[in-house]
This record gives C-alpha cells, sequence and structure tokens, in this order.
C-alpha cells in the first residue's frame, strides 16, 4: 500500500485532532492542573495534601482551599497587595521578589505551607521566606530543626515598587539587629477589617499580631491549628463563642 | 508522463511536497497563535474561542518526561499535564505508522529552521548541508541519544521539568515572557544561525524527542522504499534529504534520522514515477518488473 502527501497530511491531522476531540470528549484533556496537589501516600499525613506539590499557577485561593491557610495570611506573608489575594497566583511573587538576590517564589509557599501546617517537608534544599512570612511562622509549633532552618532562610527583602529602604537579600540571621520595615511595608490587610468573624481562624488572629501566650490565655488552652476557626474550637469545647470572640477581638484592637 | 528507454518520466514534477509546506505553517501558526493567547489571557485579554494552553501542556515530549515520575508517583512533573501525555500517545501512534512524521510535518521548530535554511541554500548553495565532515556526522547524529537520557534522568532526579531552562521550541514561542531561561534563548539563536549552513541542526544533533521518535524508523509500518529496477541512480533524492540520508543506496530507509518528508519520493524529487514511494513493503516482484537498469545489471 502506497500513501502520497494527500492522505498522509489527512491523516496526521485526523490522528491529532481526532485524538484530541476524543479525549477531550472523555474529559482525559487537561491543560492545566486540576489545583489539587498530590497527597502524602504513607505515614502520620497520609491523607494529606502535600505542600511540595504546589505549583507556580496555584492562587493564594487554591492553596487556602488545599492546606487552609487564608489567602489573607499568604498575603500578609508575602507582601501581597493585591485587592484580591485569592487571585494572586503564586508564580508572580518572583515578579514583586524580583530585586531579590535570593529567589522568593513557588518554593517559599510551600515550605511556608509546610511549616504554617506542621506538615513534612524537604529541608535539604535552600529556600528563603521574607521576614514577613517568618514573624508569622514564629508563632507555630516549629521544631528546633524547623526554627534552626527558618533562622538561616529569613531574608530581608524589599517587594518591587515597595518604599521600603531595605537592602535586597539580607540573610536576617546575618544582620540580628537589623530592623525588618519591609515586613511592616507589605502588611496588607485592613486594619477596619480586622473584626473577628465566624469564619476567622486562629492564624490570621496571629497574623493580626496577637502573641500566642495570649491566644492561648483567652481560650484556656494550647492553640490548636492555625486554620481552625475560633467558632469551631469554641463549639468543639462547649465554650461560649461570644465571650471568647469579645476577648479576643479586644487583644485585635490592642494591636491595631 | 512520457516513456524514454521504457522509464516513465514525469515532464511537469513539483520538486517539493508542497502540501508538507502547507501543513508546517498551519501548525506553527496554530502553536504561535496558543502562545500568544496564553500570554493574552494572563494579562487579562485573550483571543475567543482560541485555546489558553502554556506550550508546556501541547508538547508531547513533556509527556516523554513525566513517563517515569507517572509510573513511579502517579502524578506528572510539574507544569507537565494530561494533554501533553495524550500527545505523546498520538505522536506514537503515529511514529509507529508513519515513523517521526511528526518531525517532518508537524513541529514548529523543524519549521522555522527549514525557513532559515532557505536563506543558508541561497548563500551557500551546493556547499549548503555538506559543511560537517562525514565522519564527525556521523558521529554527532547520535548526540541526541545522549541528550535525551541526560533530560530523562534529570526530570526523574529533580522532579522538575529541567529541560525547559534549555528547550529552543519553548524559547521559540515564549522569548517575549519572562518564563524563558537564557540558555534556552542562547539554543534558540545557535540553532537558527546554525540552520543558515546545516538543515535542521537540532533535530539532527540534539532533539531528544526526535531522538525517541527516530527510532520508530526501524519498525514503522510505512516507510520509504526505493524500487531498485527503475531507480536511474541520478542521486537527486540523496540531494534533496534534509537529513542526509543516502536514499539511493537503500531499498527500504530504516536510516534513525528519517522524518518522513517525502522530499525524496517520486511524487516530489525523483523523476521516475513510482520508484521512491512511501509505502507498507512492497511485493518481492516489484524490485524486478521494469524492463531496463540503468545500472546495466539486468
Amino acid at each position: 500500500m502506497t500513501l502520497t502527501s494527500k492522505p498522509l497530511a489527512a491523516i496526521v491531522l485526523v490522528i491529532l485532532f481526532g485524538g484530541i476531540l476524543f479525549t477531550t470528549a472523555m474529559g482525559w484533556w487537561q491543560t492545566e492542573s486540576t489545583k489539587q496537589p498530590a497527597k502524602f501516600i504513607t505515614g502520620e499525613f497520609s491523607g494529606q495534601a502535600n505542600p511540595a506539590d504546589i505549583r507556580g499557577s496555584y492562587t493564594f485561593g487554591d492553596v487556602e482551599n488545599n492546606f487552609g491557610i487564608p489567602a489573607a495570611t499568604l498575603a500578609q506573608a508575602f507582601g501581597v497587595t493585591d485587592a484580591d489575594p485569592a487571585a494572586f497566583p503564586v508564580k508572580n511573587l518572583e515578579t514583586i521578589y524580583a530585586e531579590s538576590e535570593l529567589e522568593v517564589g513557588t518554593a517559599s509557599v510551600r515550605l511556608f505551607v509546610a511549616f504554617y501546617q506542621n506538615l513534612p517537608f524537604d529541608l535539604s534544599d535552600d529556600i528563603y521566606l521574607p521576614e514577613s512570612a517568618a514573624e508569622l511562622l514564629k508563632g507555630q509549633n516549629l521544631t528546633p530543626e524547623q526554627a534552626a532552618y527558618l533562622e538561616n532562610h529569613t531574608i530581608l527583602v524589599s517587594v518591587a515598587g515597595s518604599d521600603s529602604p531595605q537592602p535586597a537579600s539580607t540573610p536576617a540571621a546575618d544582620s540580628p539587629s537589623a530592623p525588618a520595615p519591609a515586613a511592616e511595608a507589605t502588611h496588607t490587610t485592613d486594619e477596619s477589617d480586622r473584626a473577628i468573624k465566624g469564619k476567622t481562624t486562629f492564624g490570621e488572629i496571629l497574623a493580626w499580631g496577637v502573641p500566642r501566650e495570649t491566644v492561648e490565655a483567652i481560650i484556656g488552652g494550647p492553640l490548636p491549628a492555625p486554620s481552625i476557626t475560633p467558632k469551631d474550637y469554641c463549639l468543639e469545647k462547649g465554650l461560649s463563642f461570644e465571650d471568647i470572640k469579645t476577648q479576643l477581638q479586644a487583644e485585635v484592637d490592642k494591636v491595631k | 508522463m512520457i516513456t524514454i528507454f521504457g522509464k516513465k518520466i514525469r515532464l511537469f514534477r513539483p520538486r517539493s511536497i508542497w502540501l508538507r509546506k502547507v501543513v508546517q505553517f498551519f501548525f506553527f501558526g496554530f502553536i504561535a497563535l496558543i502562545a500568544i493567547n496564553h500570554t493574552l489571557v494572563e494579562s487579562g485579554g485573550g483571543i475567543p474561542f482560541l485555546s489558553t494552553a502554556s506550550l508546556h501542556a501541547l508538547c508531547p515530549f513533556g509527556g516523554v518526561v513525566t513517563i517515569y515520575q507517572y509510573a513511579t508517583a502517579g502524578t506528572f512533573v510539574q507544569k507537565i499535564h494530561e494533554s501533553a501525555f495524550i500527545l505523546m500517545i498520538l505522536g506514537f501512534l503515529l511514529a509507529v505508522l508513519f515513523g517521526p512524521v511528526f518531525c517532518g510535518w508537524v513541529c514548529p521548530l523543524g519549521t522555522v529552521q527549514e525557513w532559515v535554511s532557505k536563506l543558508g541554500k541561497k548563500l551557500f548553495r551546493r556547499r549548503f548541508n555538506n559543511f560537517v565532515p562525514a565522519k564527525l556526522d556521523n558521529v554527532l547524529r547520535y548526540l541526541r541519544y545522549g541528550v535525551l537520557a541526560w533530560v530523562l534522568y534529570m526530570t526523574a532526579a529533580t522532579g522538575t521539568l529541567i529541560f525547559a531552562e534549555y528547550d529552543p521550541y519553548f524559547a521559540l514561542f515564549n522569548f517575549w515572557s519572562g518564563e524563558v531561561a537564557v540558555t534556552g534563548l542562547v539554543i534558540l539563536g545557535v540553532t537558527l544561525g546554525l540552520s543558515l549552513f546545516v538543515e535542521r541542526p537540532w533535530c539532527k544533533y540534539a532533539c531528544p524527542y526526535g531522538a525517541v521518535l527516530g527510532i520508530s524508523n526501524l519498525f514503522r509500518v510505512f516507510s520509504i522504499r526505493r524500487v531498485e529496477a527503475t531507480c536511474k541512480a541520478d542521486g537527486a533524492c540523496n540531494i534533496v534529504c534534509p537529513m542526509n540520508i543516502a536514499v539511493d543506496t537503500k531499498t527500504t530507509v530504516r536510516d534513525h534520522q528519517c522524518i518522513s518528508c517525502l522530499e525524496c519520493t517520486s511524487e516530489a524529487i525523483c523523476p521516475v514515477a513510482k520508484t521512491v514511494v512511501f509505502s507498507t513493503p512492497l511485493p518481492k516482484n516489484a524490485q524486478t518488473l521494469p524492463v531496463l537498469n540503468p545500472r546495466g545489471s539486468k
């Protein structure tokens, strides 16, 4: 059987586009990530989403959906000033930290999420976090290894377009006396919005500056996971959400 | 068509497979528009009814590099999606049937190299595509298997799309974005520069996907076949072959570099009808049918 160019061209087009149409009809053709990271398949965290699989195409909203960290907290950690932090693509961090000599990007978000939620994470690579993110993590139950890693991988870095006078990419551990105005300059949560509601998480309250010890004193026990809301915590513990809310709000107002 | 000394010779014949160039232009434009659309969508715009997929999602080689991770962890390498895997399978299907027809008819990087080479042909005429000494050329032709092994190993070891930083195809359709590594742009520039002297330099010496598809030349269903009995042995098929394959020394082209462009066939450069064809195995008597053999053996 001999083929000439015309039937060959037709067959090539039919196989390629026919294959695409067929797989589209079957629901197999995907050109984007499903925004669902791989899960741990063994060990204590089996079944939980693995932060190492966070992609640059994820938005902060996708991270919130998969890991329970509010997009506003992520925005605060990484100095993102967008009006809608949930729509901010993780890969855009590389743009806003373009002036940094040490990369702050998708890997930084993976590290932040892992530490924030106490999930396993490979620390063999050097991944850096801005001071603002490190500050938020200091309120978490970090292991000594994590704390040491964080100390050595925190950088004072200004966000592109920021008025911060910080020199780019100065490891914070090397200059402990250096102030960190960049972190403050990048805090973006509108202070007038700092009202504790049913959806507010303990993580957000910590991010707003309320000390961990103060929160624990109010709720009368150790701080639960940052993604838990005080409302859910109160329901579980049989506490009055209104009382706890009032006390927490007072502390939030103090640190505004 | 006239008959001279028992051979059917076309007086007016195309010297090239024009339809291949149309198909190549179509795929180049198609991929270019999608790449532009991907950029536009990220900045809030976009072309209606056109895919916004990233280039990684539309590259069959992405499917190849993710095979290991898919087999061991059930996930794709970052930036690779199901679409790349499907295109890889479709590419393999085409290759089993027709050889690396993807390289010769579809790949936009191959197309661009051919466009640049047109200038090279005008500048250097007969010397074009004959600059590299044969011995060195023969060795360099296997370099792409080394590139393939390196890419597969590094992708498996790192779990990242390591080749994106070096890929001239990605650089070609993303040079306007900030996603392209300098190495990719440099390799693209070198490839296009070399295309002035050598036909498809990237495909011949470095393309890892071409290396994968090239293996199909050993067992493909449809191959370039030469009917020795009617061959004039004028060497036209050798001269026109972009991959420098000596077609006139073979009855079936099994060279791992053939890209199924059909430029050597009787439909294009070969002046004798049904002498160089793209076909399934010919009947045994096909080699002895005609009357006169130009070499005088029969």
